[in-house]
């Protein structure tokens, strides 16, 4: 009998300052045998050309692994990307074509989803870098809030039980409302917070600076990160309740 | 290499439609009836012989067990998921065929692709008569909010009936290309689309770039069970309880009266968008005559429950495409269901400006697949589509609970890989199940497929095998696997749950190739026959004219004798003895055309009207 398997996320770990083009550079055209430079077509015949393993998001988008992003050029460079990469312009062509037109314009749209949303932007990006990893935030609620989680916790219970109970939950379901807002005016200020360390980020990516004052920012934004993902569950958890009652 | 088209393979109607290079503009075309309609009806006959569109659509009363209607709610779907169809739909599912839907005409057993591939075959037999050609390419369409499986048996159906199906697309994506088209229109659109069977709502951006037109959906959503035929329920449950309450007669839900009750209900349904009030007569034979004056004001609070059940998709696509109404710039409609004056009322109010109507909500879905179909075929691309994944993909993990892995609303192709590795010591396998919905727990979601992973036994735990999950461009899954040790690729079956193999599929294929001979045999006698008769009859009407009387009596014999020798072929079901005794009559009428012509040509330069001749 096969077991259930257990599946973990594979994240292609490596170091900061390894680039995009280092690892392709040597890379020949499938079709031409020039050098093909590790873009999307051959610079010399023109033919798409096999992702190499391992490229990430932000060299796909010809972009510096920064936090901050164009969004009005971001949009138009995926516009732009999609109309040659789509698997549209190769159904006329041979299966091998059309098999890397399928896996770059599949990269493309992963990419395109991932870097659009800024939070999932910095969860990919220390990912990528190897700081975090996927799904492994840490459940424990940040010391400064223990006071107001076990509050809330309790409030919650109360609701619950009342519930069950049958009787009167609107002076609770108010207690849980204020609960709320006070938790979602938290969010704004961890995401105020994340937003300050993806401008140090990007500064010291402009300043080329060193690898250890660049790490202890990533590992300062990967704090903030795992504050907001047990914030965020606070508060939709409390909205699920609110919402049942 | 054929022709291709566009297809709507819808649930009430369906059709095809084509690039016309002349006006550079879509097409339907027309069908033997003169509507590019073509009911989605599909009845056996005794002798074995299947007929579809509007013929089928007589059948339904007179052979209701021979006859089914609205297939499109079957596809994909295995027959625990169809129980509350079955209770509203007369389908005759066979018992015995486990949870896989095989569905009973006359003698034989159908499954809903083979059923459907009768009705592409017969729109794809008008697009050969229109075109002369042979058509065997094709993008059909679907609704948006079909899941994996209700797409692979769209495809297998296209499979089955002699087309390589170009591509499946979105029925609101189509029509915005078909509306943007007309249009000319760029901005924020929402498609709603309310169909005979489906409803689906897609949010997108029409944007113009250096290259073309970019058509990009930012979200969609849906319900593949709720349209027109719901509104048809909701009339028909209500009339069979007053006939109940009135006559004391139970009509059963399968008999031949319900089917005819419907009929006039429907009518009733079509009254109700042009007229205030409108009288439902049904006669029930000794008992007399159920009759009920409706007035649109009733009609709207009885389906007001079914509208609103559209509005909840509409609310959440615009939130996951995180606009609010106001964003929206053209609403655009589609679908029969949306003539009804209280639809277009309750969408022009939520979005606060009144939907567009003008193309036909009936044909711009075909024409918008027809468009894409030519961009593919041509390789001359003006416009692109970038369409989304309509339901999250998912994997099952420990406890049941469902991981999500591709989230709905990805632009698609989209993929993603996963890492699996083994749980025990010594394990071989690894299985994986694939589902796609938005519930946290598999039981909830839509089991899509499972597989399994072989891997060399080992400790727990030091199997690497690399999964590759990729929805493709007409949103269906496919997985590839790599076992990272040895580095080698495996393959994966990703066999539908509910769906078709390939060797099914084959033999489905070969079996309708003789159907399609014998089809076009039969195609071609009809042809042959009403030629010959426009030609006897114009032959016959001409040897009446005072013209015809300057032949030579050797020529009348020849002209009254190829006449009689037409007439013996046409008696027999030898199409091509008719074409040559067809061919005998133009030769011996040659002489008669010329000398009609001529003096036709001599009386035109004189300037006289022809009947003045």
């Amino acid at each position: 009998m096969p077991q259930a398997g257990q599946h973990e996320h594979s994240i292609e770990r490596m170091s900061v300052t390894q680039t995009q083009a280092e690892r392709t550079a040597a890379s020949q055209c499938w079709s031409c045998k020039a050098l093909a430079r590790g873009g999307h077509f051959c610079v010399s015949c023109g033919k798409i050309q096999p992702l190499p393993r391992g490229t990430d998001y932000f060299a796909f988008f010809g972009l510096p692994q920064k936090v901050g992003l164009d969004e009005g050029a971001f949009e138009e460079r995926f516009h732009k990307l999609s109309w040659k990469l789509h698997p549209d312009n190769f159904v006329r062509t041979g299966e091998y074509e059309r098999s890397l037109s399928l896996e770059r314009s599949s990269e493309l749209n992963d990419a395109y989803r991932t870097l659009r949303d800024p939070l999932s932007r910095v969860e990919y990006l220390l990912e990528h870098l190897g700081i975090r990893k996927e799904g492994t935030t840490k459940q424990q609620a940040p010391p400064e809030l223990l006071e107001e989680v076990f509050e809330l916790n309790e409030s919650l219970d109360e609701l619950r039980e009342a519930k069950a109970e049958g009787g009167d939950t609107a002076n609770m379901r108010e207690r849980l409302a204020a609960a709320e807002k006070n938790f979602q005016q938290k969010l704004d200020e961890v995401d105020a917070e994340l937003a300050g360390l993806g401008r140090e980020w990007d500064a010291a990516l402009d300043a080329k600076a060193d690898d250890a004052p660049k790490k202890a920012v990533l590992a300062r934004m990967n704090e903030v990160l795992n504050r907001r993902s047990y914030i965020r569950n606070l508060v939709f958890g409390v909205q699920k309740e609110l919402a049942e009652a | 290499m054929g022709r291709v088209v566009g297809i709507d393979l819808g649930t009430t109607f369906s059709l095809i439609a084509y690039m016309d290079q002349r006006t550079n503009e879509p097409k339907c075309i027309r069908g033997p009836y003169d509507s590019p309609l073509c009911p989605s009806i599909v009845s056996a006959k005794l002798d074995g012989k299947v007929i579809v569109g509007e013929p089928a659509r007589r059948r339904l009363l007179t052979h209701p067990a021979r006859t089914i209607y609205s297939v499109k709610r079957l596809m994909g779907r295995g027959v625990a998921d169809v129980q509350d169809e079955l209770k509203l739909f007369p389908f005759r599912i066979d018992p015995d065929g486990g949870n896989v839907i095989r569905v009973r005409l006359g003698e034989k057993l159908f499954t809903p692709p083979e059923i459907s591939a009768y009705i592409l075959r017969e729109l794809k037999s008008w697009a050969e008569n229109h075109f002369k050609e042979t058509v065997d390419r094709a993008v059909i369409t679907v609704p948006a909010y079909f899941n994996d499986a209700q797409r692979q048996a769209t495809k297998d159906a296209g499979r089955i009936a002699g087309l390589d199906v170009l591509r499946l697309v979105n029925e609101p994506t189509a029509a915005a290309l078909a509306y943007g088209l007309h249009k000319q229109k760029r901005g924020r659109v929402a498609v709603y689309d309310f169909g005979g069977g489906t409803f689906d709502i897609s949010v997108l951006k029409l944007v113009a770039t250096g290259e073309g037109d970019i058509y990009q959906v930012l979200s969609t959503n849906g319900d593949t069970h709720l349209g027109g035929d719901d509104i048809d329920n909701a009339l028909l449950d209500l009339a069979r309880k007053e006939i109940h309450a009135q006559f004391g007669i139970k009509l059963d839900p399968r008999g031949e009266a319900v089917q005819e009750l419907r009929k006039e209900l429907i009518r009733v349904k079509h009254e109700l968008s042009a007229e205030n009030e409108t009288v439902v007569q049904f006669p029930l034979g000794p008992k007399g005559m159920y009759v009920r004056t409706i007035g649109r004001t009733e009609f709207e609070a009885l389906i007001q429950p079914i509208i609103a059940r559209t509005m909840t998709p509409v609310k959440m696509a615009l939130a996951d495409a995180k606009f609010v109404p106001a964003d929206i710039e053209e609403v655009v409609l589609v679908g029969g269901s949306t003539r009804i004056p209280v639809v277009r009322k309750t969408v022009g109010d939520y979005f606060h400006r009144p939907p567009h109507c003008e193309l036909d909500p009936d044909q711009v879905v075909a024409l918008g697949a027809a468009v894409q179909a030519d961009i593919l075929e041509s390789g001359v691309k003006t416009m692109l589509l970038l369409d989304v994944t309509p339901l999250s993909l998912g994997i099952e993990t420990m406890g049941g609970v469902v991981a999500k892995i591709i989230p709905r609303n990805s632009t698609i192709p989209a993929s993603a890989q996963e890492m699996f590795t083994t749980g025990v010591e010594k394990q071989t396998a690894i299985d994986v199940h694939v589902l796609q919905g938005e519930r946290e727990l598999a039981k909830d979601c839509r089991s899509l497929s499972r597989f399994q992973l072989k891997v060399a036994p080992g400790p727990a735990g030091l199997a690497r095998v690399e999964v590759k999950f990729l929805i493709d461009a007409n949103g269906i899954l496919q997985v590839a696997a790599r076992d990272l040790r040895t580095n080698e690729q495996q393959t994966v079956e990703v066999q539908p749950s509910y769906g078709l193999s390939d060797g099914e599929i084959e033999r489905m294929l070969e079996e309708s190739l003789e159907f399609a001979e014998r089809d076009i045999s039969e195609r071609q006698l009809i042809e042959a026959r009403n030629e010959a008769e426009t030609i006897l009859q114009a032959t016959i009407k001409t040897l009446g004219d005072p013209r015809a009387r300057e032949l030579s009596a050797e020529e009348s014999t020849e002209i009254q004798e190829s006449i009689a020798r037409l007439r013996v072929a046409m008696v027999g079901t030898d199409y091509k003895l008719i074409r040559d005794k067809i061919d005998g009559l133009n030769e011996a009428t040659m002489h008669l055309a010329e000398m009609l012509m001529n003096s036709t040509l001599q009386s035109a330069l004189q300037g006289k009207r022809l009947e003045d001749v």
